[in-house]
């Protein structure tokens, strides 16, 4: 068994060595791919942070004094949901101080400053509003109205806040997507036709092995082993790539001023990693998947 | 010559006159007894085998002969009769579209995918062109033949160097198969075929490439290998070899047998 190992290994780092040129470029291709997933995994994160407080088709946001009282609230409450017309009173939701300080982490991601200034005693507790109207001349004079009620210490629109981001992110998406389901096709293509040309440089070998009596799995494993390989290869490159895409971005972003929204696309260390981890298995798949299909198409010697 | 044939019980069943069909003995005595005993002494069995290349030229029609276990069988006749094809027949590199195949008592048409690899383990292998890997040395080619078939290091280092010497090779481990005459190169690509003591050996055309003088060298060795009992099965055009060995020769015609001779000569 042990020797049967070695045997394997050794013919996928010959094989390896052999077919340099196009081993070389096939990692190039899988790396740039799955760079390009992953890259579509953090934008979609960033982006996710900046609108996790509009999730929804939340459009207003009314924010309460931390130390607003109850009948305060009620007041507020009882005010929004005496526009029916305007808003959508079944939608209506409030989070209390716990829950905003929660959603605040994710939006204060990338502003420590900001977010250690917040406790669950400061936060601001929120309404969150979907209006039922689309005419935004309407919504915002209802806003100006919230403004003036007592215990309310602000209100945010959505329409100022990101609609542009919204339009932006879900283009950036579509856009990225398509192109890295592309070059994942093509990198499973060019490891196919790696493996494809190692068979043939092996075809004499192979027609001995299954003339003195190799078994198919003997003979197709060294194969696989290096589609495999080389899709994990490629995989490890785009982590690095993805790695330090993700420092000089966090860097980046820590250069501007805190409040203006872009600090909270950040993301967390964590789902990175989280990411490397999906890029390594995805990487392996597609290189087992072409060389598997290449070696079970061409091995009929 | 007179082999005596005793049942299971240990009581006399019947004299076999003619080593190459010890299973006539048998016939007088019960004929299911004689099918069974036939499948035991018969290493390569044809029955009717027809094999197709196209849609309308047979390459082998109706093809029935039986060769009997550490026989040595000439398949003789010109180019295209279908020689080689008998062979890819029986190490099942081809299906017939009619008849079967039978292999050390196996039907080897019914045999699953899977189950090939350990049918060639019983049969080597010898060509015109050796078929040998250019960028192995000669005793890496032959360890090659162990090796992919999973045997044990220290086998290999027992059993290799065993069979070049049984072919003369002793001494020339090292070499490259360009730095050896053909006649050397044949034998390498022999001892690779014969390494794993197969039960049978089927060589197409070993002598097509080699001068009279060094094919008769891979003759004798042939010769040799088929008296420690191993059947040899050899296709081949060459007039003298087939003369010179005086074996069983069975004689195709584009695809049709016309001669199944004991003793034979190529005509």
């Amino acid at each position: 068994m042990i020797q049967r190992i070695s045997y394997a290994f050794r013919e996928t780092i010959a094989s390896f060595r052999r077919n340099m040129t196009l081993s070389v470029a096939a990692v190039i291709t899988s790396a740039v791919s799955l760079l390009l997933v992953g890259t579509t995994f953090l934008i979609q994160r960033a982006f996710d942070n900046l609108l996790v407080q509009w999730r929804g088709d939340v459009g207003m946001i009314v924010f309460v004094r931390p130390d607003a009282s109850a009948d305060a609230l009620a007041f507020i409450k009882q005010n929004l949901e005496s526009q029916p017309n305007v808003i959508d009173v079944k939608k209506l939701t409030y989070l209390d101080k716990a829950k905003s300080f929660e959603e605040a982490k994710r939006v204060f991601a990338g502003d420590p400053t900001t977010l250690s200034l917040l406790s669950i005693e400061t936060i601001p507790s929120q309404f969150k509003v979907v209006p039922k109207t689309t005419d935004p001349t309407l919504v915002r004079s209802l806003a100006d109205q919230y403004r003036t009620l007592p215990g309310v210490t602000g209100v945010s629109l959505a329409e100022d806040e990101f609609d542009v981001i919204s339009t932006l992110s879900s283009f950036v998406r579509t856009v990225t997507i398509g192109m890295s389901l592309v070059l994942l096709a093509v990198a499973v293509i060019l490891i196919w036709n790696t493996i494809r040309t190692a068979i043939f440089a092996r075809r004499r070998e192979i027609e001995v092995m299954k003339l003195v009596g190799a078994t198919d799995w003997f003979i197709r494993i060294p194969f696989i082993m290096e589609g495999l390989i080389q899709g994990l290869a490629g995989a490890l490159v785009s982590c690095g790539g993805l790695w330090g895409l993700n420092r000089a971005w966090t860097s980046g972003v820590a250069g501007f001023k805190a409040g203006t929204g872009v600090s909270s696309l950040v993301v967390p260390s964590g789902y990175v990693s989280g990411v490397m981890v999906a890029l390594l298995i995805i990487g392996a798949v597609a290189g087992g998947v072409g060389s598997g299909v290449a070696s079970s198409k061409f091995l009929d010697v | 010559m007179a082999i005596l044939i005793r049942s299971w019980k240990g009581s006399f069943v019947g004299v076999a006159h003619n080593p190459s069909k010890p299973h006539k003995a048998f016939v007088g005595a019960h004929p299911g007894l004689a099918r069974i005993a036939k499948l035991c002494f018969f290493m390569i069995r044809l029955e009717n085998v027809s094999k197709m290349y196209g849609s309308d030229l047979p390459a082998v029609r109706d093809a029935s002969f039986d060769v009997a276990k550490g026989d040595f069988v000439f398949l003789v006749g010109p180019s295209g009769s279908g020689k080689s094809t008998l062979l890819r027949l029986m190490n099942r590199q081809e299906r017939p579209e009619r008849g079967n195949v039978w292999v050390a008592g196996r039907n080897i048409n019914e045999m699953a995918n899977s189950q090939i690899p350990y049918l060639r383990r019983t049969m080597g292998n010898v060509f015109q062109d050796y078929k040998l890997l250019p960028n192995k040395t000669v005793f890496e080619n032959v360890a090659f033949a162990l090796e992919v078939i999973g045997k044990p290091k220290h086998i290999i280092g027992q059993q290799v160097p065993q069979v070049l010497d049984l072919v003369g090779l002793s001494g020339k481990e090292d070499r490259f198969p360009h730095q050896l005459s053909g006649g050397e190169q044949q034998r390498v690509s022999i001892a690779r075929a014969f390494v794993n003591r197969p039960l049978i050996l089927l060589a197409d055309e070993p002598t097509g490439n080699l001068d009279p003088a060094t094919g008769e060298g891979i003759m004798a060795l042939l010769d040799a290998i088929n008296r420690t009992g191993t059947t040899i099965v050899m296709a081949t055009h060459d007039h003298r070899v087939v003369n010179a060995m005086r074996r069983r020769v069975i004689q195709l015609d584009r695809g049709v047998i016309v001669r199944d001779q004991e003793r034979g000569v190529y005509e």
